[in-house]
C-alpha cells in the first residue's frame, strides 16, 4: 500500500516550517494552505473523509481565504523581521511543549492509528443526539462572532467631507459605487 | 474491514487523477513559454494601464467593507458545515433534528436581518451631496 | 475497477476536458453571433471550426511574458491552481454506470472543496500581478465568490436532503422514477445563480469586466498562462453542467439513447444555456450582484432549505 500517511505527514511538516520562515505574507499564507490540505488527506486515510472534506471547505477554503483577502486589502509588504528578542519567549515555550508531545508519544502504549472509518451520518447522528448543545452554542458564539465583527470592522461615518473627497489617494477604491465620503480611521 | 477498503480505493483513484492533471498543468505552463517569441523594448517592464505610465504604488488599500463581507463568509460557512452534516442524515434524525436545526438556522438569520438592517451589508453609499451615488 | 482501466479512463477524461474546453471556445462565439444576429468566426474551415487551431497555434507563439515586477512564484503558480481546482471535481462525476473515476461517499463535499479552492486561482494571480487593475479584480473576485459559495453548498442541501447521501453516483440512482428538479425547482435556480457567479460568467463578470477593469484580474497574463485562465472558464462552465444535470436531471438515465450520450446531451443543451445567458442578459453592477446574494438569495436558500425538510418529514415516512 501507498504510504500515504507519510507522504502527507511530511508535506505538513515541512510546509509549517516554510509557514514559520517565509519573509512574504502570502507566500507564508500559501504554504498554510499547503500544509491545511497535508492534513485533510491525512484524514482521508484514516477513513474520516467528512472531516477531511471540511478542513479543506472551512479551514483551506474559507478562513485561509479571509487571511489572504486581508494580506491583498492591507498590502502590508514584506513583513517585518522580527528581533531574536521578541520569539525567544515562545520559541521556548514552543520547544517544552514539543518536548512534552515527544515524551508522550515515546511513553505511550498506543503503537498506531487506528483506522476505523467513520461515514457523514455517523457524525451527523452524535452532533444532533448527544451533543446536541454544543451545536446550539456554536450557533450562538457563531452569532456573537458576526455582531462582534461587523462593528469591529465596520466603516465609521464621519461629517461629510468635501466633495470629491474620493479622488484623494488612499480613498477607499474597487467597491464598484463611486463614494464621496472618506473611509473612517 | 471491508468498509475501510471502500474508502481506500478512492483515495487511490483520485490520486492518480491528481497526477494526470498535474502533469497537463505542467506542460501548459513550461512548454509554451519556451516555444514563443521574446523580446525587449522601452516599455515592456510597464504595468498595464490602458497607455498611461504608471505613477505610484499598486499595492492599494482596499474599502473596508470588501473585509466584512470575508469575515460574514467565514461565519456562515462554518453554518454550512452544521447544515451539510444535518442534510445527509436527515431521515434518521427526523421531527427531533428538523428543530434543532430550525433553530440554529433561526438563530444566524436574525443575525442576518440585524445585518441586512444596520447596514452591513449595504454596497451603495448615500453621498454627502443628498445625491445617491449610481 | 481495474487499475489499467482506472488509469485509461483518467487520460481519457482528461484529454476530452481540454477538447471541450478548446471546442467551447468556438462553439460559444459562434452561438453569440447566431442569438445576438452576427456571423462570429466563420472564414477558417467549415463554419469557421479551425479557429480553434488557429487560436491555439497563436497563443503557443505568443510571448509568454512574466512581469518584472510580478511576483513570480505565484504569478505562475495562479493559473495551475485555478485548472486544477476546476478539472479536479470531475473526478467525482458519474457520467455512466461503470463510466467515472471513482464515487466517492463524499462527492458533492469533495466538489464543494474544490470550488472553494477556485477563489486562490483569481486572488493570487490578482496579488501577483501587481498591477492596480488586477488587484481590483482579483480582490472583486474574490468577495463575489465568497459571497455565492455560501449559499452555493446549501442550494445543493436540498437534494441531499431527499437523497440521503453525498454520493453522486448514489444521487442519480435515486432519479429512477422523478428527477429532483421537479422536487427542488429554488435550490436549483440558485445553484445556476451561484453557478454563474463561480465561473464568473456574465452577467456577473465583474472581476474581468473590460470596460471598467481592462480584464481585470488577468491584466498581465499573457500567452499560455493566459489561455489557461480561459480554459478553466469553459471547463468550469462544463463543470456546473455536469453537476447541474447529476443532481438535478437525473445524470445518465433517458429512454432509448445509450446512458453516455443522453448525459453528454442533457450537459451540452446546458452549457447553451450558460451562453444564452450571456447573449441575453448585460453585466450586473457591483453593488447589486453583493445585495442580490446577500439580502436575496441568502435568505431564500435557508427557506428553501426549512421548507424542503418539513415537507419531506410530513409527507415522508
Amino acid at each position: 500500500m501507498f504510504p500515504v500517511f507519510y507522504v502527507a505527514g511530511l508535506v505538513a511538516l515541512v510546509s509549517t516550517v516554510m509557514v514559520v520562515t517565509r519573509r512574504n505574507p502570502i507566500h507564508a499564507l500559501l504554504y498554510f494552505i499547503l500544509s491545511l490540505v497535508a492534513v485533510a488527506v491525512i484524514f482521508l486515510d484514516a477513513g474520516a473523509p467528512f472531516v477531511a472534506a471540511l478542513e479543506v471547505i472551512i479551514y483551506a477554503g474559507a478562513i485561509m481565504v479571509l487571511f489572504i483577502f486581508v494580506v491583498m486589502l492591507l498590502n502590508p509588504g514584506v513583513a517585518l523581521v522580527i528581533r531574536a528578542r521578541e520569539w525567544i519567549g515562545p520559541a521556548i515555550l514552543s520547544l517544552l511543549l514539543t518536548l512534552g508531545i515527544v515524551y508522550s508519544v515515546v511513553g505511550s502504549t498506543i503503537k498506531t492509528m487506528g483506522i476505523s472509518a467513520t461515514t457523514p451520518k455517523d457524525i451527523a447522528m452524535a452532533l444532533f443526539g448527544p451533543y446536541l448543545l454544543g451545536v446550539e452554542l456554536a450557533s450562538l458564539l457563531l452569532l456573537a462572532g458576526l455582531v462582534a465583527a461587523y462593528h469591529l470592522g465596520r466603516r465609521i461615518e464621519r461629517e461629510a467631507p468635501a466633495r470629491g473627497a474620493s479622488l484623494q489617494p488612499g480613498a477607499p477604491v474597487g467597491s464598484g459605487a463611486p463614494s464621496s465620503r472618506k473611509e473612517g480611521a | 474491514m471491508e468498509r475501510v477498503t471502500a474508502y481506500l480505493v478512492p483515495v487511490w483513484a483520485i490520486g492518480i487523477f491528481f497526477v494526470f492533471i498535474l502533469i497537463v498543468v505542467a506542460i501548459f505552463l513550461v512548454v509554451p513559454p519556451l516555444l514563443g517569441e521574446r523580446h525587449r523594448e522601452r516599455a515592456t517592464d510597464l504595468a498595464y494601464e490602458s497607455g498611461i505610465v504608471s505613477t505610484g504604488t499598486a499595492r492599494l488599500r482596499v474599502d473596508v467593507q470588501f473585509y466584512l463581507v470575508g469575515v460574514i463568509f467565514l461565519i456562515f460557512d462554518i453554518e454550512t458545515a452544521f447544515v451539510l452534516a444535518w442534510a445527509v442524515a436527515f431521515k434518521r434524525l427526523g421531527w427531533a433534528g428538523f428543530i434543532e436545526i430550525f433553530i440554529f438556522i433561526g438563530m444566524l438569520a436574525l443575525v442576518l436581518v440585524y445585518l441586512s438592517r444596520s447596514g452591513a451589508l449595504d454596497w451603495r453609499r448615500k453621498s454627502p451631496a443628498g445625491r445617491r451615488a449610481p | 475497477m481495474s487499475p489499467a482501466l482506472s488509469v485509461v479512463l483518467c487520460i481519457v477524461l482528461l484529454v476530452i476536458l481540454m477538447i471541450v474546453g478548446g471546442l467551447l471556445t468556438w462553439v460559444e462565439r459562434r452561438l453569440l453571433g447566431l442569438w445576438q444576429d452576427r456571423y462570429g468566426p466563420n472564414r477558417a474551415g467549415p463554419f469557421g471550426v479551425f479557429q480553434i487551431f488557429a487560436d491555439i497555434l497563436k497563443l503557443l507563439t505568443k510571448e509568454d511574458w512574466i512581469p518584472e515586477f510580478a511576483d513570480k512564484p505565484v504569478f505562475v503558480l495562479a493559473p495551475a491552481i485555478m485548472l486544477v481546482a476546476v478539472v479536479a471535481p470531475f473526478a467525482v462525476i458519474v457520467f455512466a454506470p461503470g463510466i467515472l473515476i471513482t464515487d466517492l461517499n463524499i462527492g458533492l463535499l469533495f466538489f464543494l472543496a474544490m470550488s472553494s479552492m477556485t477563489v486562490y486561482g483569481v486572488a493570487l494571480a490578482g496579488w501577483a500581478s501587481n498591477n492596480k487593475y488586477a488587484l481590483i479584480g482579483g480582490i472583486r473576485a474574490v468577495a463575489q465568490m465568497i459571497s455565492y459559495e455560501v449559499f452555493m453548498g446549501l442550494s445543493l442541501m436540498g437534494v441531499v436532503i431527499i437523497a440521503g447521501t453525498f454520493s453522486l453516483g448514489e444521487i442519480v440512482e435515486r432519479q429512477q422514477s422523478v428527477w429532483y428538479f421537479a422536487y427542488q425547482p429554488v435550490g436549483l435556480i440558485i445553484f445556476l445563480i451561484a453557478g454563474l457567479a463561480e465561473t464568473r460568467r456574465l452577467p456577473f463578470d465583474l472581476p474581468e469586466a473590460d470596460s471598467e477593469i481592462v480584464a481585470g484580474f488577468h491584466t498581465e497574463y499573457s500567452g499560455m498562462k493566459f489561455a489557461v485562465f480561459f480554459l478553466s472558464e469553459y471547463v468550469g462552465m462544463t463543470l456546473i453542467s455536469a453537476l447541474i444535470v447529476v443532481l438535478f436531471f437525473g445524470g445518465w438515465m433517458g429512454p432509448f439513447l445509450p446512458p453516455i450520450l443522453w448525459f453528454v446531451v442533457k450537459t451540452a443543451v446546458l452549457i447553451a444555456f450558460f451562453i444564452l445567458v450571456r447573449a441575453a442578459l448585460p453585466r450586473y453592477r457591483y453593488d447589486q450582484l453583493m445585495e442580490l446574494g446577500w439580502k436575496g438569495l441568502l435568505p431564500l436558500t435557508l427557506l428553501n432549505l426549512l421548507a424542503t425538510g418539513a415537507v419531506v418529514l410530513a409527507i415522508g415516512k
